[in-house]
């Protein structure tokens, strides 16, 4: 199937890079310090924490934590998702924008692969890059596994509400690549629409404003609700969406080159 | 490009030549099946590959100008990613890479990564790709640029070679010695439109540089 071959060809090319590893590198030992921070907070709040009824535990408080700061409430450092904000775009800026700018995006249509292939070979390469940096992520709280009693459901929803997260990031930075020329171009465009994207409540909010539709578009919305450990379709349905439309955007830019050239 | 019309039958080397801007490039883009044309239809082998994009994948080998290349992949890699590209795989693709790697006296260089080969290094990995499947059209856009005359006359002999195997060539070049010195057949493009197409025979070199310079000057070829 052509379209993995497109998708080994750009792992190869992600692995092979530099940026790749750095990136990974930078946002896991941030990761680690930030969970360095959370742990040592909770174990000083930890007497006063026991002797709440229905207090929140190890996996509210430090687990969970790790993926976000919009619930964290203190200035720690980034948490997964902050990071991924501006992590992601410089990840997937190369994506097709350097095909184009190399001249190679011509060799892979002579191949007789359909825009739609290319560009759906090229997120799925990202998307596994994502889901191996989440996996790793996510091997840091559960590294104290057998130490604590951890609440795997809510802490599978929080990562499931990541996961999505980092695949919406990941559409609109391919979708940004397919439509620049320069990979920079392509980063500076997929951060500010994935900021705009995530805070425009914040903003809306800011500004006086507090619409029920500003607030649905809001990923950071949808995001919460998984964070807080519900599970639900509605929010789910939001993500596949973000990703649909991103991609689609995509792909008609990417056929639109084919067509003039 | 309007109203070109080509026919190429196997084992043919159809020489594409035109002043910069003729359509030289275009031409093979969409040849190549890497630009769509408004109107008309491409056909490898009886079978309309504008409908069936597929078809060239298999049928067809592109070298486009300049040798675009992925710097961070080595020589290998890139054989491979064509090769997984265009369908081969386990040892059909071992043994393609290795033929090919062998052929263009790429096998030193397959460790090296794409980004430090020399511009004649680079074209010759260009054109292994190209060969890689063992297309049934070739299509090689100035495929000579950069290489030495050592290389240029290895080149002549590969087409040679490749079109007694039965494989039709397309070949764009500025080079009208590099046209007589390989092609059976020659075409002439001017401002996107067909001027000339005819048999190439021995001893032509004059011939056809006279009706390429009245093409060019001129806008066509002038009566003998």
């Amino acid at each position: 199937m052509t379209l993995l071959a497109v998708t080994r060809l750009e792992l190869r090319r992600l692995f092979v890079r530099p940026l790749g590893w750095i990136v990974a590198a930078l946002a896991l030992a941030e990761l680690g310090w930030r969970f360095a921070l959370l742990l040592q907070i909770f174990l000083l709040n930890q007497v006063k924490l026991a002797a709440l009824p229905d207090g929140p535990g190890y996996t509210d408080l430090v687990a969970v934590r790790l993926y976000s700061s919009f619930i964290t409430g203190s200035p720690l450092p980034f948490g997964m998702i902050e990071l991924a904000l501006l992590l992601v775009p410089l990840l997937t800026m190369t994506t097709l924008a350097s095909e184009r700018s190399a001249g190679t995006l011509p060799l892979l249509f002579s191949t007789g692969l359909s825009a739609s292939r290319i560009l759906l070979g090229k997120y799925l390469a990202v998307l596994i890059w994502l889901a191996l940096w989440l996996l790793l992520a996510l091997a840091i709280p559960a590294s104290l596994a057998h130490g604590v009693t951890l609440d795997w459901g809510k802490l599978a929803a929080a990562t499931l509400g990541t996961f999505l997260g980092l695949a919406v990031l990941g559409a609109i930075g391919v979708a940004c690549s397919a439509f620049a020329s320069h990979p920079a171009v392509a980063a500076v465009a997929a951060l500010m629409i994935s900021l705009a994207l995530n805070c425009i409540n914040l903003g809306a909010q800011l500004a006086g404003i507090n619409s029920g539709f500003i607030n649905w578009l809001a990923m950071s919305t949808h995001q919460e609700t998984l964070l807080r450990g519900l599970v639900s379709s509605a929010d789910v349905v939001w993500f596949l969406l973000a990703i649909a439309v991103a991609l689609a955007l995509g792909v008609q830019r990417l056929a639109a080159d084919k067509e003039r050239g | 490009m309007s109203d070109l019309s080509l026919c190429l039958e196997a084992g043919q080397v159809l020489g594409l030549l035109g002043v910069n801007g003729a359509g030289k490039s275009t031409t093979l883009a969409m040849v190549a099946g890497a630009l769509r044309p408004d109107r008309g239809s491409i056909r490898i082998q009886g079978q309309d590959f504008l409908e069936h994009p597929e078809l060239a994948g298999q049928a067809l080998g592109w070298l486009p100008e300049a040798a675009p290349l992925w710097p961070e992949l080595t020589v290998r890699e890139h054989l491979d990613a064509h090769g997984r590209l265009r369908g081969l795989s386990g040892t059909r693709l071992t043994e393609a890479r290795d033929g090919v790697l062998e052929r263009l006296e790429l096998k030193t260089l397959s460790r090296r990564l794409a980004g430090v080969l020399s511009q004649g290094q680079r074209q010759r990995l260009g054109l292994a790709c190209a060969l890689l499947h063992r297309p049934a059209l070739l299509v090689l856009d100035e495929p000579a640029n950069a290489l030495d005359p050592v290389q240029v006359v290895a080149l002549r002999t590969l087409l040679r070679e490749l079109a007694a195997g039965g494989t039709a060539v397309i070949l764009s070049t500025h080079q009208l010695a590099e046209v007589t010195a390989v092609c059976d057949r020659v075409a002439i493009l001017h401002e996107g439109v067909l001027r000339y197409d005819g048999a190439l025979g021995a001893d032509q070199h004059a011939a056809l540089e006279q009706t390429f310079f009245d093409i060019a000057m001129h806008g066509r070829a002038q009566a003998a």
